[in-house]
């Protein structure tokens, strides 16, 4: 929770501001007999944040929720919530194109922002040809995009690289539209 | 005379198949011949028919229903398994057509031979005293019309083992009338799941006893049995980084082998166990090395920014066949096993991957991607006489590998919608299924 102190942007003062709202919301929706205590078991994240109702019931016994601004901790959460977006790629091709480094551009600029975050960048594919060809199709998408993170300034040792293949397709169509989605560059977290 | 005529037949039309050559099965047959004073060989036209296709005949067999003497129903379901099994058997064996005594040719004066067989005793698991414990299972091998023994074996069946014993048996009929080894008892190792896991499986050669073998939630492909078909290698994920991991097959035990930084694709035994070929990325391109059992580099192959994956050694060690991209699409090429001399050997296509060298060292089958579809491929290991194998109805097929008999393929083919196991018989062109259910099976390999 203490990774970006100190750093507050404007975007995590806005968060921050939704999840004391949220947090109110609830206190005065209330929830069966309980009259307090609740909200602290508010996991604070935008989903949360966003579809907060009486039957939010968190997973598991979440951090409490500071009284004060709220520092939004990204090393809790999916890099995608936070603007790390996937990049996608042409059949058979590992090569950037102008979408995907602007895409990576931006990506870069919040991974230099909170230098301490690792990442895993998987090289994934679609599901036409070989289960081993696309294997090593899909790291070299990987290693395409942390070589150029790298040039735009990200450490290397931030950025692992790994390969699915065509082994864990993000849809599951058998045509163009499904395979253009599983063409990607995908980050996680170790 | 009769018998020594068809034996003859069958091996003169093996012969005329193109690259299956086989010199035990003709040194029988010869002797064979020679033993029933017959001329050998005599100028026949069926010598040159053109195509595996239809240069193979099937001898036909009567199996005769299993006299059971244990008594109880689960001794008659067992009979009736038996019998099943040995039909079976034959049948995949590609060398006989099997008939039931209810069969219209079963009376013909064609069938030439006759299997016979009686179980006695407790079913295993069932006895009620030590001396009951095991049942007997005869099994006869006859010539006809005289009833004449050719081969006789007595089964001692432990629990389980009951199809084991059937398979036994046709493995010896087939090494008796044709000189080669069977495939009876051979198994298949493949990787199957969906989502974040894929384990490995193993299933006997007919489809029977699956068994998982693996249980480690994550990823696990690319299994390969060892030439003395008791370890397995494979590759697996652990914390979203790819490894070289042994399974032990007789204990059950895994252990990480190497672990190195990017791909750890593809193992590939050498013919003599010692080694093994994978692909690795750790330079940041994927080159081909051979690395020692304990997960030593030994040497690297290649040397190139393209991607270089599948390698298969052959038979006698000598080769390696592989995949590269350096022309910019994946195509075969062969190397020697230093990695020098390396020639192209695919030229059509313009995706070819997944190499598998036959047992004879002669043929090479892949996957040859065109028209949006994956086809299998056979071609020499000359780069002569490539053969498409499969066409559109099979959808795609992938991941071929041969049977130690150097006649059969299993695949995997996504014809139902599901990628599932297909064992093909190449020399007849027949295909049937291995395994079902609705998970995807991938990445199979055949046992020695």
């Amino acid at each position: 929770m203490t990774t970006a102190k100190g750093s507050l942007k404007d975007g995590i003062r806005i968060i921050a501001l939704v999840c004391m709202l949220a947090a109110a919301t609830l206190m005065i929706a209330g929830c069966g007999g309980k009259d307090e205590g609740l909200t602290d078991d508010v996991t604070i994240d935008a989903g949360a944040a966003e579809q907060v109702d009486q039957q939010v019931v968190p997973e598991e016994p979440a951090e409490t929720v500071p009284e004060q601004p709220v520092v939004q901790d990204f090393a809790a959460m999916a890099p995608q919530e936070y603007g790390i977006e996937d990049v996608f790629f042409a059949f058979d091709e590992y090569s950037l194109n102008g979408e995907s480094m602007a895409a990576l551009e931006a990506s870069a600029r919040i991974m230099m922002e909170h230098p301490d975050i690792v990442y895993v960048v998987e090289g994934h594919c679609d599901e036409r040809g070989t289960v081993e060809y696309n294997l090593a199709l899909g790291e070299k998408r990987s290693i395409a995009v942390r070589d150029y993170l790298v040039t735009l300034g990200v450490a290397k040792d931030r950025l692992r690289i790994t390969s699915y293949g065509e082994e864990h397709p993000f849809a599951h169509g058998h045509d163009e539209s499904a395979w253009a989605l599983n063409r990607r560059a995908h980050f996680s977290r170790p | 005379m009769k018998i020594f005529a068809r034996i003859a037949r069958l091996v003169r039309s093996r012969r005329s198949s193109n690259s299956i050559v086989m010199p035990a099965a003709a040194a029988l047959a010869a002797a064979l011949a020679l033993a029933a004073a017959a001329p050998a060989f005599a100028a026949d036209p069926e010598i040159i028919l053109g195509t595996e296709k239809t240069a193979w005949e099937r001898i036909d067999i009567l199996v005769q229903p299993l006299n059971v003497f244990s008594g109880g129903r689960d001794s008659q379901a067992a009979g009736e398994l038996l019998e099943q099994v040995l039909r079976d058997d034959l049948h995949y064996s590609g060398l006989f057509r099997p008939l039931g005594p209810d069969d219209a040719a079963a009376d013909s004066t064609a069938v030439s031979f006759g299997i016979e067989g009686v179980l006695e005793g407790r079913l295993p698991g069932t006895a009620v005293t030590a001396a009951e414990a095991a049942p007997v299972l005869s099994l006869k091998l006859l010539s006809y019309p005289g009833r004449q023994l050719m081969l006789g074996k007595r089964y001692r069946p432990l629990e389980n083992q009951l199809r084991a014993s059937a398979h036994h048996f046709v493995d010896e009929v087939v090494r008796l009338l044709s000189g080669e080894p069977g495939i009876s008892l051979t198994k298949i190792v493949f990787a199957r799941g969906s989502g974040d896991r894929r384990d490995i499986w193993c299933v006997d050669y007919d489809g029977g006893n699956p068994l998982k073998l693996t249980a480690n939630r994550t990823l696990n492909l690319f299994p390969a049995w060892s030439p003395k078909g008791r370890d397995v290698a494979f590759m697996s994920w652990r914390k979203g980084q790819q490894g070289t991991y042994m399974l032990d097959t007789a204990t059950g035990s895994v252990r990480l082998l190497a672990e190195t930084p990017g791909s750890n694709l593809g193992p590939a035994w050498h013919p003599e166990g010692k080694e093994l070929l994978v692909s690795l990325s750790k330079t940041g391109q994927h080159e081909i090395y051979r690395m020692d059992l304990q997960g030593r580099i030994k040497r690297r192959l290649t040397i190139s920014p393209a991607i270089e994956i599948s390698p298969c050694w052959a038979p006698g060690g000598r080769d390696i066949v592989f995949t590269s991209d350096r022309t910019g699409t994946p195509q075969l090429y062969i190397m020697d096993a230093d990695g020098s001399g390396r020639r192209r050997l695919t030229f059509e296509g313009r995706y070819n991957d997944s190499a598998d060298w036959s047992p004879d060292g002669e043929r090479i089958v892949y996957a040859c991607r065109e028209h949006e579809l994956t086809q299998l491929v056979l071609i020499e290991a000359t780069g002569e006489n490539r053969r498409v194998l499969t066409d559109g109805r099979w959808r795609n097929c992938e991941d071929p590998s041969w049977a130690p008999d150097g006649r059969h393929l299993v695949f995997a083919s996504d014809r139902t919608g599901v990628f599932k196991l297909y064992v093909m018989d190449v020399a007849e062109g027949t295909v049937r299924q291995l395994t079902d259910g609705p998970e995807p099976d991938t990445t199979a390999d055949w046992s020695p």
